[in-house]
């Protein structure tokens, strides 16, 4: 994929000054991508802003993250990225335990607890694609009805049936491998003859492993019996093209990004740091969508940072956004600046639109901005298998066990789906690096660290539970103007409990876990220890709960203002030019990584903002009386 | 048109006249289009890690499209019910191996990325028509050394072909020729099993699509590609398929700047490309394995790679003969390749200051070796 040269640089906070665009995008993630590509395919023009620095998409950019990754002590999500100054993001690392008597101030983010979370986002060209791991999972159309069927959660707007075309709109725009087959369960629908674009990816040797000792395990849950099998996720990494796709025209997979003509990235290679940056970009991000947009009448302003959204008193109505443009990344020295637009659309993630709003002081008069945030609750089991399972092998997680992700059972107690993780048990311990200074420890070397250190890691099993997380009002995010960052922007304040409803379904899966590794014959390692952040105690059990990077609710849709605060369209019912847009649209997550709900959502909303556009330019008809 | 040209324009007598002709020079074109992915290997493996991008981003693309292109001649051979063998002795060249370049020839070298490669490369992609129908096969002389001469006819010593492009043009009009009197006598040249075409569901190159061969048109479109690939198509900078071809991509390199769409031969208008020549581990020369002293753990790397690589085309053997799924491991096989060659390149070659070591291709399966 070509990205236009010069185009990071087209546009300048001078030449913005003097445009009124037809739509201004904050964030240059993938929800302000799809929405900045749709709208210039029609014409439009377009300007986003993006916090972070920007530079033309190259080969060499990228492989710049990639050396400073393989570089880096701790491999965390954010490590192939530069700290600076006037756009800090939230680390993993920053995590601690919440101590009485104040927030944690330590990261980016505020935490105000009881729950100390270890979610991030990355403030970067491409946005959190750029260390997302691609799993694809649309909600199953039950997720759309939880409240209908099981008295659970707020009312979604719009049904799995509404959101399909778009589904599929956001397979292809993310180029998605899964073979159509496996992924028809618990009611997940599709039009005939649909096919992904690329075939699925081969499953690891390990998932083939713990398929022998899962498949056909059976569950009782709420009178409901469940059989359990080992399925292949839907990806969204390059894979074989699906010569049925698209009524047998096929399909062509976007590479990798740059100036210049790169053939590269356009198959998966299997490489296991495919989080948080695949080496080839066969993995998507955002940066391929953005190529795409750039080409067009869109422009980039790069190194801007929302500051305050402005309104008409009178009307609601936006009248620009103010944003602090610095000039130098290693500088909390900056100009202020204001963009105008027609209509606008935050598209910075579900936390930075909220702080972004209440920033603003454009709190609805539902109390709701803010509120509901959402984000899976993740808890992790960790085994040795009797056997080498070839663990490290393979992209991060490429199968899982989705069950559990449906049932009467929701009445009372969330679902889950577990991941069974290729990259063994380096999420809880560090692995395979702990394992290493272990054994080292040993005063083992030469071939004997080598064997050891083989048979110890290519054993690792880990299950990682993704557990589906309701809105509730107190989970929220807000803003202190004591707590501020370098550029003078309030920090997001983090007010979280994990509820009682998710915590039933952590129970039950480390329950379950248990019943797992002893069908696999696997020596159970888990441990929770108590001084870790994450720990949360339950009818008399400890666990930890950690983050899932898949923020969500804290501008939920719809149908009326009392309730929500977005309609279906993701457009504010206060501030009629303003849509607020992904994840924090949502009203339920499900148990679906929410990328493709999001990227849905937004397509959808694309749709309506051309027509929108379309609408407003259409000559006004005087009466003729 | 001079009395002189004429006189050497006279016929040529038709090189390719049977199927086992035929088979004959898709063994050659096998062993030219295998002939260039060591140099190219290793001049990519020969650069520091984290520098030279664009150098190795346009060598690794050629690299993996030689690779497309063995493919293609394996498929022909497929196609015409012969059978493709990449573990034959004298499958991998000697080192420096002869290429034409039209009335002389160069040395093809296993050597690291340098200008002196690039120019090579630049050599081994060049377009280059006969001036005329007589020039198209010109005798060498036999005291050209150890190095194995590619291009040369395989039927006839002591003659090679002006360019590696009339090489393929002779396979062309010998596939047309066999493919007509064939039909003639009411048989078919293309009796080969179409299962063992290897499709683009088993192989893919960043650029072009492989072609499964059944029959005339087929097999002529994958030697077009070929060609297309490496010269461009019909005298511009472009394949067939909107693809730069190989010769301007590493004229980028000596250009110092990227082609784009629109530009024409020699001047380049996209952005700057960087070449760092001093950012090269200088590995040996055309190395041996004899070369290595026994004992030394370079002697042991060099053979653990030399053994692998035998072992890969040993593989690739076994998936040009009716399993083309095991091309789907092809991927896995690079990186084992990629790690033994860097375990010679980032060291020291014993016993001469200065140089690093290099990799031996191997030839000829594991149990011979």
């Amino acid at each position: 994929m070509i990205f236009p040269e010069g185009a990071s640089a087209r546009t300048s906070p001078a030449a913005v000054a003097g445009r009124v665009y037809d739509v201004v995008i904050v964030g240059a993630g993938i929800a302000g991508a799809v929405i900045a590509d749709r709208l210039s395919r029609e014409g439009r023009s377009v300007l986003v802003l993006e916090a972070a620095p920007a530079e033309d998409l190259t080969i060499k950019g990228y492989e710049a993250y990639l050396t400073d990754f393989y570089a880096a002590a701790s491999k965390d999500n954010q490590s192939p990225y530069p700290v600076i100054e006037p756009v800090p993001m939230p680390r993993s690392t920053d995590a601690r335990p919440i101590r009485p008597g104040g927030p944690n101030t330590n990261g980016y983010l505020v935490q105000n607890g009881p729950h100390s979370t270890d979610t991030t986002y990355t403030r970067v060209l491409g946005g959190t694609t750029m260390h997302w791991e691609g799993k694809i999972l649309r909600m199953l159309p039950q997720d759309f009805e939880l409240a209908e069927q099981r008295g659970q959660g707020p009312k979604w707007p719009l049904g799995y049936a509404d959101l399909e075309p778009f589904y599929r709109e956001a397979e292809r725009e993310i180029g998605v491998s899964a073979d159509i087959e496996d992924q028809r369960y618990l009611g997940l629908t599709y039009p005939p003859n649909y096919v992904f674009p690329m075939r699925g990816l081969p499953p690891s040797y390990l998932d083939q492993m713990v398929a022998r000792g899962v498949d056909g395990t059976r569950v009782e849950l709420d009178g409901e019996e469940f059989s359990l099998k080992v399925r292949p996720f839907p990806q969204g990494r390059n894979g074989i093209p699906n010569p049925a796709y698209d009524a047998g025209r096929g399909f062509v997979p976007v590479g990798a990004v740059s100036t210049s003509q790169v053939d590269e990235g356009e198959r998966c290679q299997g490489n296991n740091n495919c989080v948080p940056l695949c080496p080839v970009q066969a993995k998507y991000h955002a940066g391929k969508t953005l190529a795409k947009a750039l080409d067009r009448n869109v422009d980039l302003l790069a190194q801007s940072v929302a500051y305050q959204v402005h309104t008409d008193p009178e009307t609601g109505r936006v009248t620009q956004i103010e944003y602090r443009h610095y000039h130098d990344p290693n500088s909390a020295e900056y100009q202020t600046g204001f963009a105008r637009g027609r209509t606008y659309v935050l598209a910075t993630n579900a936390i930075e639109n909220a702080r972004l709003m209440l920033a603003s002081g454009l709190q609805s008069r539902s109390d709701l901005v803010g509120r509901n945030l959402m984000d899976h609750a993740y808890l992790l089991t960790w085994a040795l298998l009797p056997e080498i399972a070839g663990t490290m092998r393979g992209t991060n997680c490429t199968s899982g066990i989705v069950d559990l992700r449906g049932g009467r059972f929701r009445r009372d107690q969330a679902s889950f789906s577990i991941d069974i993780h290729n990259d063994g048990w380096g999420w809880p311990t560090g692995a395979p690096v702990s394992d290493l200074v272990r054994i080292v420890d040993q005063n083992t070397y030469g071939f004997d660290l080598r064997r050891s250190l083989v048979d110890q890691v290519s054993r690792q099993l880990l299950f990682a539970h993704m557990i589906e997380v309701l809105a509730e009002p107190e989970n929220r995010v807000t803003v202190d103007p004591r707590y501020r960052d370098r550029l003078g922007n309030m920090r997001p304040v983090i007010s979280f409990r994990v509820p009682d409803y998710t915590m039933r379904g952590a129970a039950f899966a480390r329950r379950l876990s248990r019943q797992l590794f002893e069908r696999l014959g696997a020596q159970d390692h888990t441990s929770y220890d108590p001084s870790e952040y994450g720990y949360v105690e339950f009818e008399g059990e400890g666990y930890r709960i950690l983050g899932g990077n898949h923020l969500a609710g804290t501008h939920i849709m719809g149908t009326s203002p009392g309730t929500s605060v977005v309609d279906d369209n993701q457009r504010s019912w206060e501030h009629e030019n303003l849509y607020l847009v992904g994840g924090g649209s949502m009203p339920t997550i499900g148990t679906a990584n929410t990328t493709v709900t999001a990227t849905a959502l937004c397509l959808r909303t694309a749709r309506h903002l051309l027509h929108e556009l379309r609408h407003q330019d259409q000559p006004v008809a005087l009466a003729t009386h | 048109m001079t009395s002189q040209t004429q006189l050497l324009d006279r016929p040529l007598p038709a090189e390719i006249d049977t199927v086992a002709d035929l088979e004959a020079y898709l063994n050659a074109a096998l062993r030219l289009e295998h002939a260039t992915i060591p140099p190219y290997l290793t001049a990519l493996y020969s650069l520091h890690p984290g520098t030279n991008s664009d150098a190795r981003h346009v060598i690794r693309v050629v690299a993996v499209e030689e690779m497309l292109h063995l493919t293609l001649v394996a498929n022909v051979m497929n196609a015409i019910g012969r059978r493709v063998d990449l573990t034959a002795d004298d499958f991998v060249p000697a080192y420096p191996a002869h290429l034409p370049s039209g009335e002389t020839d160069f040395l093809v070298s296993v050597q690291p990325f340098s200008p002196a490669a690039v120019t090579t490369f630049l050599n081994i992609e060049r377009p280059a028509k006969a001036p005329s129908e007589g020039r198209r096969l010109l005798p060498y002389s036999d005291d050209l050394g150890a190095g194995t001469v590619l291009a040369a006819s395989p039927l006839n010593p002591g003659v090679r072909f002006y360019s590696i492009g009339e090489f393929y043009a002779e396979i062309d009009r010998g596939l047309r020729h066999l493919d007509h009197e064939y039909r003639q006598r009411g048989e078919e040249l293309f009796s080969g099993d179409p299962a063992w075409q290897v499709t683009e569901e088993y192989f893919y190159s960043g650029g072009g699509e492989v072609v499964p061969v059944t029959d005339l048109a087929s097999a002529l479109r994958a030697l077009t590609l070929i060609a297309e690939q490496g010269e461009g198509l019909g005298g511009g900078i472009y394949d067939g398929e909107g693809e730069l071809s190989h010769y301007y991509r590493f004229e980028q390199i000596q250009l110092a700047r990227y082609y784009q769409k629109g530009d024409v031969a020699a001047r380049p208008s996209g952005p700057r490309l960087d070449v760092d020549f001093s950012a090269v581990y200088p590995v040996a020369i055309d190395t041996e394995l004899a070369d290595y002293p026994a004992g030394t753990p370079a002697f042991e790397a060099a053979e653990t790679f030399s053994r692998t690589y035998a072992d890969f085309l040993a593989y690739l053997t076994a998936a040009y003969h009716g399993q083309p799924h095991q091309l789907l491991d092809a991927v896995a096989w690079m990186f084992r390749l990629r790690d033994d060659m860097n375990r010679l390149i980032r060291n020291p070659f014993p016993g001469r200051p200065g140089v690093h070591a290099s990799p031996v291709f191997g030839r000829g399966p594991l149990e011979r070796s």
